[in-house]
C-alpha cells in the first residue's frame, strides 16, 4: 500500500487550497471526499434536483445531525431527519464552494483582536487570534488572484488594507438597479461598496468568464467562472500528476499507532461498502467545521480517550455560525424611480453591492460595539420557490384563479431586492458539537450533536443593522419591506470547534493549525477560528488554508 | 418541530398501513387508488381558465407519482401525500371526486381549518408547483407553458437527465 505525503479529508475550499499548494510543491497528495464528482459540463440549472431534493447532500435518513435547542428552559434534541433541517452543505468534489454565491470580504484587522479592542462580553468566550491580519494578508491576496475574485477597490474607513493596488479582475456586470441603490445610499449619507465576488468577469486560463446565467448561488457553474475549489484548485492540482482524488470515500476515523502521530485513515468506499486504510505522513482534516470536530471525536482511542488531539477538552467547543439575518422589499413597475422597469427585469446581472458603514459602531447615543456587514442582492431567482411564496393571504392558502393572478403579477410587475446582514456569532458555552450518544449514521459512526444557542448580543446587533437597511430599501421606493433577524444558526456559515491558540491548555490547534497533541495532524477548514468576523467565511478559509499549506511544505522539507 | 408528529397528529385515521408500505408496487397500487382524489384536488387548486396553466393540461398527477417514486424523495412526505388524500375522502364520505366546484371549495376550505388538512393542502400545492415550474424533462411544464405564463425561464444549461443522473 502506498503512503501519501499528505492525506486530506474533504475537498472543499480549504482541502483544495492545501492540495493545490502541496501538489505544486511536488508532494504526493490524496484527497478523500465523501461525495461524488460532478464535472463542469455535467452541472445544470435544474431547480428540482439541486434545490428541492437532497441530491448534492446526503439523504437525512442515512446521514444526519441531532440539534439541541432550548425549549421552555429545557434542552431538546431533534434529529435532522425529523425536522428536515439539513446541516450538510454540498457533499460533492469541491464541497459547498461549488454552490456558493461567492460574495466575499476579507476580515478586518480588528477582527483578529476583538477582545483587546472591545473587551470581554459577558456570556461570550471572545479571545484574540494568535495571528494578525498582516500575517494573513498575503494569502488573502493569493486567493484573490488564484481563486479569482473580481471587484473594485473603493476607499472606506472599514475596508481592510491591501498589499496590491486593485483586483486583477474588474467587477462582474451589474443590473441597472445599482444606479437606484447608489443614489439612495448617497442621499442617506451611506457609502455603497462594490462586493468582491468569487466569479470571473474575464477569462482565466482553463476557465471562462461569467455568462450571467441568472442562477448562481446553489448551483454549480458551467463556465468555470465561479471560484470553486474544484475549478480553481483541484483541477490544476490534478494536472500536476501528484493528486489522487478519491471521491465516494467516507472517512470513519483516523488511527494512531503512537500517541503523537496519525498512521492511517479508515475509510469506506460508499459505492462498494468496502473498508480500507489510507496511509500518510501528514493528515489534514478539512471536512467543514462541525464534521471535522466530529471526525476527531470519533477517532478517540486509548491514547486519546476524549477524542484525537483533545487534551485541552476544547475539541468541538465554541462552534460559531454567523449572526444576522435578511430582509426584503419589492420594487414595483408602477412606482419605480430613476431606472426603467425593463432594465430592472434584465436577468442574470449582479447587484454587487455591500455596506460596511456599520462594521464598527461608535455613536454618541447607540454606543460603541462591533457591528457587521451587509450584502444586497436580488431575491434568488429560483422559480419554484418564488412561486411558492405566494401561497398565503391573511393566513389562508391562496388557490384557483386568484393564485394565477398573483403569480403573474409577482413575476412580471415587480422584482424583490434583498439584503443579508452578517454580524459576529459570539462564541459561547451553549454552542458546540459533541458526539450523539445514541444516533449513528449509516456507516455505523456516531453523528454530531450540535447545540446551537446564540448570544443575545448577536440579535441586538443584527436588528440594529437591519433597521438601517430597511431605510435604504425605503429610500429606493421598495414596498412591503420586512426583515427577519434570528438567533437560529445559518447552517451554511459554520466555523470554530477546533480553536487555534498559543496555549495547549485552552486551544486545540497551534497558530499553524497543527494539533497541539498530534504532530502530523492539521485542521485546515474554518474550525480554527476563535471568532468569526462579520463577513462570510469563505475568503478567510481559502486564505488560511494557503497559509497552513505553506507551513506543511516547510514541515515536509524539514522531514526530508 | 417534529415532522412526523405534525404529519400524523390530527389525522382521524392515524397511522394507516401506508406508513409501513415498503414495496414499490404496493405504493404504486395505493397511489393509483387515490389518484382520482389527488387529481381532483390538484385540478381544483389549479383550474382551467387561470393565468397559469391548469393541472389538467400539465400532467401533474403523473408528475406527483414519478417524483415521489424517486429515491431522493422523503419517505415520510410520500406517505403523508396518500394519507391526506385518504383523510379527505374519509371526511367527505368518499364523495369528494364527484362534487361540484362549489362543494369542493367548501370541502377543501373546511379541511384547511384543521392543521393536518392545511399542511396537506400546502404540500399538494408545493408538489404541484414543482411540476408546473420545473424543467419540462420532469414531465410537467409541457412546452414550458408554466414558465411562459410568468415570463420566467430556467437557467442554462438545462438538465439532460432527471435528478442529476450522470
Amino acid at each position: 500500500m502506498s503512503v501519501y505525503d499528505v492525506v486530506i479529508v474533504g475537498s472543499g475550499a480549504s482541502g483544495g487550497a492545501v492540495a493545490y499548494t502541496l501538489c505544486q510543491a511536488g508532494y504526493k497528495v490524496a484527497v478523500l471526499e465523501k461525495g461524488r464528482l460532478i464535472k463542469r459540463e455535467e452541472f445544470s440549472k435544474d431547480e428540482l434536483a439541486y434545490c428541492r431534493r437532497d441530491l448534492v447532500t446526503p439523504n437525512l435518513f442515512d446521514e444526519y445531525h441531532t440539534i439541541e435547542e432550548k425549549v421552555d428552559g429545557e434542552w431538546i434534541t431533534t434529529p435532522t431527519y425529523e425536522s428536515g433541517w439539513s446541516f450538510w452543505n454540498g457533499n460533492i468534489v469541491g464541497g459547498s464552494s461549488n454552490l456558493m454565491s461567492g460574495m466575499l470580504h476579507r476580515m478586518h484587522p480588528d477582527d483578529f483582536r476583538l477582545k483587546s479592542k472591545y473587551g470581554e462580553i459577558e456570556g461570550a468566550n471572545v479571545v484574540d487570534w494568535p495571528i494578525s491580519y498582516e500575517e494573513l494578508e498575503p494569502y488573502y491576496t493569493l486567493t484573490e488572484e488564484l481563486v479569482g475574485i473580481s471587484g473594485r477597490v473603493d476607499k472606506h474607513p472599514f475596508e481592510p488594507p491591501r498589499s496590491t493596488v486593485d483586483f486583477t479582475q474588474p467587477p462582474t456586470k451589474e443590473n441597472a438597479v445599482v444606479k437606484l441603490f447608489d443614489k439612495s445610499c448617497q442621499s442617506l449619507g451611506i457609502t455603497p461598496l462594490v462586493t468582491p465576488r468569487a466569479v470571473l468577469s474575464k477569462d482565466k486560463p482553463g476557465r471562462d468568464a461569467c455568462y450571467y446565467s441568472n442562477f448562481c448561488g446553489s448551483y454549480g457553474c458551467s463556465s468555470g467562472a465561479k471560484g470553486s475549489s474544484r475549478e480553481a484548485l483541484l483541477k490544476p492540482a490534478l494536472a500536476t500528476g501528484n493528486l489522487t482524488l478519491l471521491s465516494n470515500t467516507y472517512v470513519k476515523y483516523l488511527h494512531t499507532d503512537k500517541k503523537d502521530e496519525v498512521s492511517h485513515a479508515v475509510v469506506v468506499d460508499t459505492v462498494t461498502g468496502k473498508e480500507k486504510k489510507i496511509k500518510g505522513k501528514i493528515f489534514v482534516v478539512a471536512a467543514q467545521a462541525h464534521e471535522s470536530a466530529r471526525l476527531l471525536l470519533n477517532s478517540a482511542n486509548a491514547y486519546h480517550p476524549e477524542g484525537l488531539g483533545n487534551s485541552s477538552g476544547e475539541l468541538g467547543k465554541n462552534l460559531i455560525f454567523s449572526g444576522g439575518g435578511s430582509g426584503q422589499g419589492e420594487l414595483h413597475k408602477d412606482s419605480l424611480k430613476h431606472i426603467k422597469f425593463k432594465e430592472l427585469m434584465t436577468t442574470g446581472l449582479f447587484v454587487n453591492r455591500s455596506i460596511l458603514d456599520w462594521y464598527f459602531i461608535d455613536h454618541w447615543w447607540d454606543g460603541r460595539f462591533k457591528g457587521g456587514s451587509v450584502e444586497f442582492m436580488f431575491e434568488h431567482q429560483n422559480i419554484i420557490s418564488r412561486a411558492r411564496k405566494n401561497g398565503y393571504e391573511d393566513g389562508k392558502l391562496v388557490w384557483g384563479k386568484d393564485l394565477g393572478e398573483r403569480l403573474v403579477s409577482r413575476f412580471t410587475e415587480q422584482k424583490s431586492i434583498r439584503f443579508e446582514v452578517f454580524n459576529d456569532w459570539l462564541p459561547n458555552d451553549n454552542c458546540f458539537v459533541s458526539l450523539d450518544p445514541v444516533h449513528k449514521d449509516k456507516f455505523g459512526m456516531p453523528v454530531g450533536k450540535l447545540r446551537v444557542e446564540g448570544h443575545p448580543q448577536d440579535v441586538k446587533v443584527g436588528n440594529y443593522i437591519a433597521k438601517k437597511c430597511e431605510k435604504v430599501l425605503e429610500e429606493m421606493g421598495a414596498k412591503n419591506i420586512y426583515s427577519a433577524i434570528s438567533s437560529a444558526p445559518p447552517q451554511n456559515l459554520v466555523a470554530g470547534g477546533c480553536r487555534f491558540g498559543n496555549d495547549p491548555k485552552t486551544s486545540v490547534l497551534n497558530k499553524y493549525c497543527r494539533s497541539h497533541d498530534v504532530k502530523n495532524l492539521f485542521v485546515a477548514d474554518a474550525s480554527f477560528m476563535p471568532t468569526g468576523g462579520s463577513v462570510a467565511y469563505t475568503w478567510t478559509i481559502y486564505a488560511n488554508a494557503f497559509r497552513v499549506a505553506d507551513h506543511i511544505v516547510e514541515a515536509l522539507k524539514k522531514r526530508a | 418541530m417534529k415532522r412526523r408528529r405534525f404529519l400524523i397528529l390530527g389525522s382521524v385515521l392515524g397511522l394507516s398501513p401506508y406508513m409501513q408500505a415498503k414495496e414499490v408496487s404496493d405504493f404504486e397500487k395505493r397511489f393509483k387508488k387515490l389518484a382520482p382524489t389527488l387529481s381532483a384536488v390538484q385540478e381544483h387548486l389549479f383550474p382551467e381558465g387561470s393565468n397559469i396553466p391548469s393541472a389538467k393540461s400539465m400532467n401533474v398527477t403523473q408528475f406527483l407519482f414519478e417524483t415521489m417514486m424517486h429515491k431522493s424523495f422523503d419517505k415520510d412526505i410520500k406517505a403523508f401525500v396518500l394519507e391526506g388524500a385518504k383523510e379527505l375522502e374519509h371526511r367527505e364520505k368518499g364523495r369528494f371526486i364527484s362534487m361540484t366546484d362549489q362543494e369542493k371549495e367548501k370541502a377543501l376550505r373546511a379541511y384547511e381549518e384543521t392543521n393536518y388538512g392545511r399542511n396537506w393542502l400546502s404540500r399538494i400545492m408545493t408538489l404541484t408547483m414543482e411540476g408546473l415550474f420545473s424543467d419540462p424533462i420532469y414531465g410537467s411544464n409541457i412546452q414550458e407553458a408554466g414558465w411562459q405564463a410568468i415570463s420566467s425561464y430556467g437557467g442554462l444549461p438545462r438538465p439532460t437527465t432527471r435528478y442529476i443522473e450522470l
